[in-house]
């Protein structure tokens, strides 16, 4: 278990900065996720941090201590890649041992290290075979074993769980939780996908453009974006914003209702909205809709519980509402969050 | 009558490195193979634009490039105005020889005279007969020497597989400078012997008789073979390689590399000794006239130094080798067989003009072509001395050919050409087997290859 | 199945069994062509009397086969031609992994030296042999001139590169080592390209140094691809004789020749096409199980 630190870390690739100057600390045992889209930077700020990529400047600190020039192997770190990076030629008790010849641990040792942590992710019987005889999910374990065996101090995964289809996910995603909250490893985790961002991360570092934009509990940068990136970026569908001069208002599809669906002694913010679509999901439904004048024609959706309540319609114009402590709102020019 | 036209000639562009018979050797083989089959059924079939007839002739790119000058330039187009014959001449590095004859016996279409430099006797079921050529030369000019009727004619069969119009000697070329020094003469293989370990251990230049896979060294060990009275086989044709002469002279060359030389003629290709003996490394080597004419033509300093002596003289005779044996074939399957016969009758009738294109390369194989040899080679315009080339005019009492004292057959082609006799000299004198051990291998490998060829009624 | 009587002429390469047939031909009719029918030819030779001057063929059943067999120069050629393979294949497969490993990283004027490294495989085997005779040229060799120039050779030393048997072998080998290293190279560069990048950043991050990296995890991955081309590499030197024939001739007296060369030479300049032929059909069964044994190799060292 330690902390993490990055200071001013910059990486240039042919003059263009792909993590510029980005400050991060990361607290000991915690789960922080680093969320972005592709491009911006995250994974190219884990492998700094692992030590694959040199910085162009600034440091990395490991308990307070500059690790900078040191290469991967004397970090004490393990990391989980999307491929899985699996040794495709060693079998899957060499592969979760391979770390540990690397460090010198042989015999009943390392052969009883494998077997507590094949036992940790249930792979017990898959030992024998070959990478290639696995299925995603099973590759998925092999390479979280390989990176617990070591007991490292930190975990970095590279969007592993972004290989796997659909159902595996959500019980992988709470495997990983689980798991790393029994160990308590300090773990940094790279994702795109906000869904995996916001189950697992105790802090998330909303990335773009090579910077943090927002660094915060998902609940912090789900209701108080620092701007409007990460406004628009967390969220489905995202917060609506609305161009007034120069402030721009913001307010999430589900706060924005008709206005009789709100108690009418709470001040709230009235718009007109022209009815473009409904869109029926299910338990909710969407309604696409344009801002009607005075106010410029912002698009802008709202999620409605599905029941027969609340009857918006196709083509109407109806009154709509978003309580006052709802609203933020951002600078027109800075997109950042002013009070 | 006829117009005049020109004499269409094409070249291989090859450079010429030095020595007569061995300079443009390093071709790919395999490439010449390929070449030479995929290419000859597009030389074939060309149109005489004027003439009545067409006549083609393949031979080396010769190593004085004046006869090749005067041959196709001059010889040629008078010939073919006067015969109302489009002649083609094609020129081929040396190695490329072998495989383009082999190539146009398989395609069966080729030349209409194709030049040899050494007897082809495995070829005889492929050509006509030459014995009207030489027939109809004797006619005119007396007998050939013996020389060429040995390297072109069948005694088994009767028939001359190949017509000789010319042969090259093969003196013996020594630095006069360092052989006067030790006061000796290179006469015999003793002198070689004894002068050359002075001449070593005064000036470390060693002598520089090849004992490697080349045509150089095969003629070389030959004829010390001969001198010392041994040879491969006997006039019957016999293997007769294992006898005691063969041992006197497998143990003389092993002194003589022991004593005289150094490893590198191991590692010899046919122009490296014209190298050696043109850069001042060597004290005597076997060849033709062309380390004196190369050094001669290119004024290379030193030449005047090299001298030429007659074939060394060993215990039992003086002998040596021709250098090169010209000889021309008619193909079965050429198309201008009676062009091709007439060609090479008119050439003898001509042959005292070749003889002065060659610069005395050539000597005739009808000695009366050239009637003023010795009075020609006395005098020579490029030698210093001018009569340096004298010493070749009584060549034939010591030059002999490949398988004497028999013929050249099959059999002792494909020994020559597989280096059995070279590999049994270098490997008794480099001291990796003994002399006797070394000629009873040889041996064995001679009588496989006679017995093969004798299955195959050839020998 | 049939096709509707209509289908004819231009749909033809509708057909996708017609067009497959269309689209091999080229290929099978290369290897008949070229491959099979001398090859062919090759067998029937072997077991004729052929000379380079015959047309008309007689069976002899296996004679050539034992005269080869009783031919001391053959066994001698046989063996010559094992050492010249492996110790030169020996020498390519390291050189090439180590090239091909200096080629993988990025470094300035890597296009340069990438040329240059391919350049002996570019250039015509004759004629760059021909530049290696100059350079083991009794004479003048330029390694010598060099070596006493600084003073690496004693004083009355003056090797004979190929003129003394153990110095013959070991330049001709070094020749072919040379003109098949661009070849191996970039099959081992290949095969290096086609490893993920995360495999080398998860061994990097599981601790592994260089030479754990090399031995446990590069190697074991680029293997099959090295087998293959030690197998072109194999049988471009068993069946090879350039080289050879350019620099030694087989010399010192045999102690470089190789089947290959002893066929030419028999076949060819000897003129016995038949005896020729049956001593390169030697080659044939050997190359056949090295395939054949490497193959398997390859299939069993097969990763995903």
């Amino acid at each position: 278990m330690a902390t993490v630190e990055t200071r001013a870390l910059r990486k240039r690739f042919d003059g263009v900065a792909a993590v510029d100057g980005i400050d991060l600390p990361v607290r000991e045992g915690e789960f922080l996720v680093l969320l972005g889209p592709s491009g911006c930077g995250k994974t190219t700020l884990l492998r700094m941090i692992a030590g694959l990529e040199t910085p162009s400047s600034g440091d990395v600190l490991i308990d307070g201590r500059v690790v900078t020039p040191l290469p991967p192997r004397e970090r004490n770190m393990a990391m989980v890649f999307q491929s899985y990076a699996l040794y495709p030629h060693l079998t899957v008790a060499d592969n979760i041992a391979f770390p540990l010849k690397a460090h010198g641990m042989r015999g009943a040792e390392a052969a009883e290290r494998v077997q507590r942590a094949a036992a940790m992710f249930s792979i017990e019987r898959l030992l024998k075979r070959k990478p290639r005889q696995l299925s995603g999910g099973e590759r998925q374990r092999v390479a979280l074993a390989r990176a617990v065996v070591r007991e490292p101090v930190v975990f970095l995964l590279d969007e592993p769980l972004s290989n796997l289809d659909a159902q595996l996910r959500s019980a992988a995603r709470d495997e990983l939780q689980q798991f790393q909250r029994r160990l308590g490893t300090t773990t940094i985790y790279v994702t795109h996908d906000q869904i995996e961002a916001m189950g697992l991360g105790d802090r998330i570092a909303v990335l773009d453009h090579g910077r943090i934009h927002h660094l915060g509990t998902p609940r912090e940068i789900y209701a108080d974006p620092a701007d409007t990136f990460v406004a628009t970026f967390i969220g489905s569908p995202p917060m609506n914003l609305v161009e007034t001069d120069d402030i721009i208002t913001g307010f999430r599809p589900e706060q924005f209702m008709p206005i009789e669906a709100l108690p009418a002694d709470e001040p709230v913010r009235r718009f007109t909205l022209d009815v473009g679509r409904v869109e029926y999901l299910g338990a909710d439904r969407l309604v696409y809709g344009t801002l009607a004048p005075p106010l410029p024609p912002s698009r802008v959706i709202a999620r409605l519980p599905a029941g027969p309540e609340l009857p918006v319609s196709t083509g109407e114009r109806h009154e709509f509402a978003v309580r006052e402590r709802d609203l933020r709102h951002f600078d027109r020019a800075s997109g950042r969050r002013v009070n | 009558m006829a117009t005049k036209m020109p004499a269409r000639e094409r070249r291989t562009p090859i450079q010429d490195s030095s020595d007569g018979v061995s300079r443009r050797r390093f071709i790919e083989a395999a490439g010449a193979i390929g070449a030479a089959a995929a290419l000859s059924p597009f030389i074939m079939p060309r149109r005489a634009s004027a003439a009545a007839k067409t006549l083609k002739i393949l031979q080396w790119n010769h190593f004085v490039p004046g006869y090749d000058k005067w041959f196709d330039g001059t010889y040629v187009k008078e010939w073919g105005a006067k015969n109302d014959t489009e002649v083609i001449v094609d020129h081929v590095g040396i190695p490329a020889l072998a495989t383009r004859a082999a190539a146009e016996v398989s395609a069966q279409q080729g030349h209409d005279l194709f030049m040899f430099l050494s007897p082809p006797p495995a070829y005889e079921e492929q050509v006509i007969d030459h014995r009207e050529i030489y027939d109809e030369c004797i006619r005119k000019h007396g007998k050939p020497v013996d020389l060429a009727v040995r390297s072109t004619f069948n005694p088994k069969t009767k028939k001359y597989f190949a017509f000789s119009d010319s042969y090259v000697p093969d003196p013996v070329n020594y630095r006069k400078d360092l052989w006067d020094d030790v006061g000796m003469t290179p006469s015999t293989w003793d002198d070689i012997r004894v002068g050359g370990r002075k001449i070593k251990e005064k000036h470390n230049i060693p002598v520089g008789v090849g004992l490697s896979a080349e045509l150089d060294t095969a003629m070389a060990v030959r004829a010390l073979l001969f001198s010392f009275g041994g040879s491969e086989q006997d006039e019957q044709g016999n293997i007769v390689l294992n006898s005691k002469n063969t041992l006197e002279a497998v143990k003389f060359a092993r002194a003589l590399y022991q004593e005289a030389m150094t490893p590198q003629v191991m590692a010899w290709d046919a122009s490296s000794n014209n190298r050696a003996m043109l850069a001042g490394q060597v004290s005597l080597a076997l060849n033709a006239i062309s380390i004196t004419r190369e050094g001669e033509n290119k004024n290379i300093p030193g030449t005047d130094n090299i001298w030429l002596a007659k074939a060394a003289a060993g215990p039992v005779r003086r002998i040596g080798l021709e250098h090169v044996m010209d000889c021309y074939v008619i193909w079965k399957f050429a198309a201008n067989i009676e062009g091709a016969k007439k060609f090479l009758i008119d050439y003898i009738d001509n042959f005292h003009t070749g003889f002065m294109a060659s610069e005395f390369y050539n000597f005739p194989c009808f000695a009366a072509t050239v009637p003023d040899l010795q009075q020609q080679i006395a005098k020579d315009s490029k030698a210093r001395p001018a009569d340096k080339y004298k010493v070749l005019g009584d060549v034939l009492d010591w030059a002999t050919n490949v398988g004497y004292p028999g013929y050249a057959n099959a059999a002792i082609d494909e020994i020559f050409n597989t280096w059995v006799i070279n590999t049994m000299f270098a490997k008794a004198a480099s001291g990796a087997d003994t002399p006797e051990n070394a000629i009873k291998e040889a041996e064995a490998q001679c009588k496989r290859i006679v017995q093969k060829w004798r299955a195959k009624g050839l020998v | 199945m049939r096709a509707p009587a209509a289908r004819h002429g231009p749909t033809l390469l509708d057909d996708e069994r017609w067009l497959g047939r269309l689209l091999l031909a080229p290929a099978i009719l290369y290897i008949v062509l070229l491959v099979g029918f001398p090859f062919a030819i090759g067998l029937y030779y072997s077991v004729s009397d052929a000379t380079v001057g015959t047309r008309t063929l007689h069976f002899v059943g296996l004679d050539n086969f034992r005269l080869a067999l009783e031919n001391a120069t053959f066994w001698q050629s046989l063996r010559n031609a094992v050492v010249f393979t492996l110790v030169s294949q020996a020498f390519v497969v390291v050189l090439g992994k180590i090239l091909a490993m200096a080629l993988y990283r990025d470094f300035r004027g890597k296009w340069l030296v990438r040329f240059l490294i391919l350049l002996p495989w570019v250039a015509p085997i004759s004629l760059g042999s021909i530049g290696w005779l100059w350079i083991f040229d009794p004479v003048y060799s330029i390694i010598n001139w060099m070596a006493r120039g600084l003073g690496l050779l004693a004083p009355n030393a003056w090797p004979i590169w190929l003129g003394q048997p153990d110095l013959a072998m070991a330049s001709v080998i070094m020749v072919n080592v040379w003109r098949l290293l661009p070849l191996a190279t970039v099959i081992i560069l290949g095969g290096l390209c086609s490893i993920p990048q995360d495999i080398h950043d998860a061994a990097a991050m599981d601790g592994a140094g260089f030479w754990r990296h090399l031995f446990l995890i590069n190697i074991p991955l680029v293997m099959p691809i090295m087998l293959v081309a030690l197998l072109f590499g194999i049988v471009f030197t068993f069946t090879d004789m350039i080289v050879i024939y350019v620099l030694t001739r087989g010399g010192p007296y045999d102690t470089t020749q190789v089947i290959a060369s002893l066929a030419f030479f028999t076949g060819i300049q000897g003129g016995d096409l038949a005896g020729g032929a049956a001593i390169a059909l030697f080659l044939f069964p050997v190359l056949v199980a090295v395939a054949i044994l490497f193959l398997t190799l390859a299939r069993r060292a097969e990763v995903t």
